[in-house]
């Protein structure tokens, strides 16, 4: 039969025999081999091909499914990489924890009440007789007198908000004014309080100085001033010092400019982030005068608007320590200005755009001590605000500034040492006076503190 | 034939289904990339933004590794996405003064007649006399950081705190503080850098009697206790410790050196110069610490350590130094964290500030915290959550002067405890720490 002729060609192990092989194959239907009986060995491999193809791309998205589980090579330290994770994760959680405003233990703080406007907020119970209160304790303690060592005693009061900065790049920056301010008061005999509590939540932010001023003074009878320092503040000239001498007659020492004051009622005539406060009866007085604005809510609201409107220039927000200032001794300029003095021989407050870049031409034309434009007293950034998310001005050009000011000031204190900053902007000290077996020689001639002398007792 | 069409298209749509599937996945790992220097876990952090918080935290944890390409914007008002490592370089640095590696280190020229120097200065400065008060030394109180922000973004917060509670305690106390961020030294770095700075310090400073240096990551805990320097008269350093861990046991930790007090005089001088040789840094410092691993008792293997180097010192020349190092352990002049600040409540209810002991620590140390560092040596956690709760301990005693205190031990909020008056001079704050007697001034006799 033909059968043997066509057994070649045949893939298929169909039973039968011979015939037509594909109407048989075809007939014979089911089973694998429902295929073409006649492929030809081109059809066939092109189908093995695709067999190929498919395996290999299954293979290909098997593989970067694993890898994207598992990972590639890390079968064996898996656990490692677990805890490290959890690690991480964790770290993660405290830290945004840590930085928000959250309090971990007041869950059911009730809502804060705010103030009734039609009673007037005050900062505690009127006193009328402070000046006489003070001279009797300072009688009968002359162990805490108010002038030392021929001086009188000055607290230099700052602070910072309690929970971390926006950015650790603010708090860093906390730490070097605290640092500076450390340095300035150490040379100068000065006590530093640094507040970091709100004392009064309805004055909080720039309002909260008063009644941390208030409290302060009542506590310490035996300062004679205080003075208040914003955070932002630095010290640039480490041996200026306050001439007390010319605020006899005065009781609140501020920089500003009187014609910024008394013609134009320009919100910035005068700056409230350095200022010195008499502790006396007049300033109890004038701080229960300034606080009225400050009680934040509709109060602090409203406050603002009548600010905006009397003062020039001032954008449109609410009442803030300054302007309110401003505003009160303007509106009662006989009752208060003729304790106030306003400073602008030297920069109790230098604000630091017109300063910072000049640190290299002072440094090479005049020296410390000057306090004024040529060598200032106080670089203060204002607007900086490193210590939120954003500033009034670009963070470059700001923490550079900062950055400069803060090694401006250091040199002066590590002149004493023998060392200064290499340059303006780095943290890297070179020497620039050798060791020697004699180091008291030079000591005096450099030490900041050798020009304070003087008795102890008090002064009424 | 319909039907073959059928499957060969068949064939060819399974094989576009997978191609659609690969390139899918492929896509899906190019937007969140698959980077090679990170594992696979972090990758699928970065994936999953569904915890933006997660996400917001890890990006401030990472923020100074970030690349600085927005701080090219010179306009950028945004502190968030600043790199300060940017700005934070001098144009000139200048050629750094390279040591001779033929000589021995030594802090300085020698100097043998300080305690006569010292002497004739005081004698003719009697304004700056060392003593301000009958049983009071003037003391200055050393401490410091480094320069650079801490890699951790809460650290520098932390550093402030610190700062701030020391400030407080030193107030109270009549102390003045050094703050230190400057590394006069470069050999000495890390934990050495404190030699170099102490001796500076005692050299420009005749005035001081005793200079107490003390650890960034240490805290005041007890504002009322001062310390009794009529004990120490006769002794010219003080440290926390005990006798027999170190000079029995050499225990590496039989004593500690992140709060102690020296004296300014010509012995710390030698002392310094005899503990300093471990300090260099490289193949002196490692080798130093090799000796130290096997001779200290339970000491790990890591380089030579301030801290170990004198317990080896004191241990080795016993005859030289012993007799004017006091090891003290009757107060916490530095109180290991672990063992007190879960007792913090119990303390309040039982007991009260002035005693400076186990019952009321002076000074609570967070050993092995490293809040500046990234990692240390304990959980973040608790070491983060319990320094909140030493700094409002100490805190509530500063703050119950003016009546208030924190609303708890774990809260930044504070609540008042005592109503404003119209007489507050009639107040006594409770624990007399207004006007302590260890701060009344020396009332002279002509006034």
């Amino acid at each position: 039969m033909g059968q043997d002729n066509f057994a070649p060609q045949k893939r298929s192990s169909t039973g039968g025999g011979g015939g037509l092989p594909t109407i048989r194959n075809e007939a014979g239907a089911g089973g694998r081999n429902r295929g073409f009986p006649s492929m030809p060995r081109g059809r066939q491999m092109h189908k093995t091909f695709n067999n190929i193809k498919i395996t290999i791309l299954c293979g290909f998205v098997t593989i970067l499914v694993l890898r994207g589980t598992i990972g590639v090579g890390n079968l064996g330290s898996s656990e490692a990489e677990a805890i490290n994770q959890n690690l991480i994760e964790e770290t993660n959680r405290i830290l945004a924890e840590i930085r928000s405003d959250s309090d971990p233990t007041d869950p059911d703080e009730s809502p804060e009440t705010e103030l009734n406007p039609n009673v007037t907020y005050t900062l505690g119970p009127k006193i009328t007789d402070w000046d006489q209160q003070r001279k009797v304790w300072l009688s009968k303690n002359p162990e805490f007198p108010n002038f030392v060592n021929g001086k009188a005693r000055i607290l230099l009061v700052t602070g910072s908000p309690p929970n971390p900065c926006d950015n650790a790049i603010g708090d860093h920056y906390l730490l070097k004014a605290i640092k500076n301010k450390i340095d300035y008061c150490r040379l100068h005999g000065i006590e530093i309080v640094y507040n970091m509590a709100h004392l009064d939540k309805e004055l909080a932010g720039y309002w909260a100085k008063l009644p941390l001023i208030r409290r302060l003074m009542l506590s310490h009878p035996e300062l004679e001033w205080i003075w208040w320092m914003d955070s932002d503040a630095f010290f640039t000239d480490m041996v200026f010092e306050i001439p007390l001498y010319k605020y006899e007659k005065y009781n609140l020492v501020i920089h500003g400019y009187p014609d910024l004051l008394f013609e134009q009622k320009s919100w910035i005539a005068l700056n409230t982030g350095s200022f010195l406060f008499r502790n006396c009866q007049w300033s109890l007085d004038l701080l229960d005068a300034w606080a009225p604005m400050g009680p934040k809510g509709p109060i602090r609201e409203e406050a603002g608007r009548i600010l905006t409107a009397n003062l020039k220039g001032r954008p449109a927000f609410e009442a803030d320590d300054q302007s309110a200032l401003i505003y009160l001794l303007l509106s009662q300029k006989d009752q208060w200005m003729d304790k106030v003095f306003i400073e602008n021989q030297y920069y109790l407050h230098g604000y630091w755009a017109g300063l910072v870049d000049r640190y290299e031409e002072m440094m090479e034309k005049y020296h410390p001590g000057l306090g004024d434009e040529r060598w200032p007293f106080v670089t203060h950034f204002v607007g900086c605000k490193p210590c939120g998310s954003y500033g009034d001005y670009s963070v470059e050009r700001c923490l550079r500034s900062m950055q400069r000011a803060f090694n401006f000031a250091d040199n002066q204190v590590l002149k004493l040492y023998g060392f200064r900053h290499r340059g303006l902007l780095g943290p890297n000290i070179k020497r620039i006076r050798n060791e020697t077996a004699t180091p008291l020689e030079i000591i005096d001639q450099l030490d900041i503190r050798r020009s304070v002398h003087g008795k102890t007792e008090s002064k009424s | 034939m319909l039907d073959r069409w059928l499957k060969v298209r068949r064939s060819r749509a399974k094989i576009i289904v997978l191609c659609f599937v690969v390139s899918v996945i492929v896509l899906h790992g190019t937007f969140n990339p698959v980077n090679p220097g990170y594992s696979a876990d972090e990758n699928q952090n970065h994936q999953s933004d569904a915890h933006s918080k997660r996400v917001e935290s890890r990006r401030l944890l990472e923020e100074a590794q970030n690349d600085a390409a927005q701080g090219d914007n010179n306009d950028n008002k945004n502190y968030a996405e600043f790199d300060i490592a940017k700005i934070l370089i001098d144009e000139e640095e200048g050629e750094k003064e390279k040591p001779d590696p033929n000589k021995p280190y030594s802090l300085g020229p020698k100097i043998s007649d300080w305690d006569q120097q010292r002497s004739e200065w005081l004698k003719t400065n009697p304004d700056f006399p060392n003593f301000i008060g009958p049983n009071k030394p003037r003391v200055l109180l050393v401490t410091g950081s480094s320069p650079k922000p801490c890699e951790n973004p809460v650290g520098d917060h932390y550093l402030l705190k610190s700062i701030k509670n020391k400030i407080d305690y030193c107030r109270l106390h009549g102390i003045e503080i050094f703050y230190n961020m400057a590394l006069l030294d470069a050999e000495m770095a890390g934990f050495w850098a404190k030699l170099p700075l102490i001796r500076k310090l005692l050299l420009s400073h005749p005035e001081i009697e005793f200079l107490w240096w003390m650890d960034s990551d240490a805290m005041f805990t007890d504002m009322a206790y001062e310390l009794p320097w009529e004990r120490y008269k006769d002794f010219n350093m003080v440290m926390h410790g005990w006798n027999e861990m170190v000079y029995n046991d050499k225990n590496w930790i039989g004593l500690n050196t992140g709060s102690f007090l020296l004296r300014n005089c010509q012995w710390s001088l030698d002392l310094l110069d005899a503990w300093a040789p471990m300090g260099p840094k490289g193949k002196v410092r490692e080798e130093a610490g090799k000796i130290l691993t096997r001779e200290l008792k339970d000491r790990p293997v890591f380089e030579a350590d301030d801290q170990s180097a004198i317990v080896y010192l004191l241990v080795k020349e016993r005859a030289k130094w012993g007799e004017k190092v006091y090891l003290e352990n009757a107060y916490y002049l530095h109180g290991y964290w672990g063992i007190l600040v879960d007792r913090y409540e119990e303390m309040i209810e039982n007991y009260h500030p002035g005693l400076g002991d186990h019952r009321w620590p002076l000074v609570t140390h967070f050993v092995g915290c490293k809040p500046c560092g990234k990692f240390g040596d304990y959980s973040v956690e608790r070491c983060l959550r319990q320094m909140d709760r030493a700094f409002n301990f100490g805190d509530n005693q500063i703050l119950q002067m003016y009546g208030f205190t924190h609303k708890s031990l774990a809260s930044r909020r504070v609540k008042r405890v005592r109503n404003e008056t119209g007489n507050p001079l009639e107040v006594k704050d409770e624990f007399g720490l207004l006007h302590p007697s260890f701060k009344a001034v020396k009332v002279s006799a002509s006034s």
